[in-house]
């Protein structure tokens, strides 16, 4: 099993979890699961065109997908995947 | 105790200023409290429409969807993710380690507001995971405009504690 970890802002879609398990073979694989069982998820994930937003970053482990292969980096057993939203503030 | 050399100091100034009315963010990396190298960081509230922004946090967008994106980065900012996770990564090649996290306000004082607070916590949760230093919150005010104050600050248990600022 691969270990999905949700942040707080998107829980309200997985029934408040903050951790999934899934299997699958990539990030992207990962990502339409989720939305299989969460839908709507992956458009809070993802824009049109099927990249990661802007604020989103995932982690397979402890790096970022934008340096491994996107939604192409593939996953194994035993691998934590971290969405996160990049750092924000309010005045 | 942060050690910030005046020449990083100066820059942060400078990228409030230059961004005025609008929110400036951005990265401080070093070792052990020792600022070396800053990263400025895009702010892409300006630039998120309210759907996208409703993709992510509804409770954010509660607060921010009476405003236009402009008006929104005023007030807040949002770092790009991309730019994030490059400055990261340059941080780990350069061996050096996270300081802390610098944003403006543009019309308040230079302490961290509710949300803030709300934001750095939730970044608690997910930060001993990826391995990542404990982050100082360093943020510009540019109330008085002629005077900027900068201040730094440790946020655990949703309560705010000044460190000094040493500049070097
Ligand atoms: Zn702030």
């Amino acid at each position: 099993m691969i270990k999905v970890r949700i942040p707080t802002p998107l829980r309200p879609m997985t029934g408040g979890k903050g951790e999934i398990e899934i299997t699958g073979n990539s990030v992207g694989d990962m990502i339409e699961q989720l939305n299989t069982s969460h839908p709507g998820l992956k458009d809070r994930l993802c824009d049109e065109h099927g990249e990661v937003r802007r604020f989103i970053n995932i982690y397979v482990n402890e790096e970022d997908i934008r340096f491994l292969t996107g939604k192409d980096t593939p996953l194994k057993e035993g691998d934590e995947v971290s969405i996160i939203p990049a750092i924000a503030g309010g005045a | 105790m942060l050690l910030l050399p005046s020449a990083i100091l100066h820059n942060m100034i400078e990228h409030a200023r230059l961004l005025d009315p609008h929110e400036c963010c951005g990265i401080l990396a070093g070792v052990n409290r020792e600022v070396r190298k800053q990263y400025r960081i895009t702010n892409i509230l300006a630039s998120l429409t309210t759907t996208e922004l409703a993709r992510f946090d509804q409770a954010k967008l509660s607060d921010l969807k009476q405003l236009s994106p402009e008006e929104r980065a005023d007030i807040a900012f949002q770092m790009d993710a991309q730019e994030m996770a490059l400055a990261q990564k340059d941080i780990r090649t350069q061996s050096l380690q996270l300081q802390a996290f610098y944003h403006s306000h543009t019309a308040s004082p230079a302490r961290p507001s509710t949300t803030d607070i709300t934001i750095a916590m939730e970044f608690e949760s997910y930060r001993e995971k990826l391995n990542l230093p404990e982050p100082l919150h360093v943020i510009i005010s540019l109330m008085e405009k002629d005077t900027p104050i900068v201040r730094a600050y440790q946020i655990r248990n949703s309560t705010a504690t000044e460190v000094e600022i040493t500049r070097s």
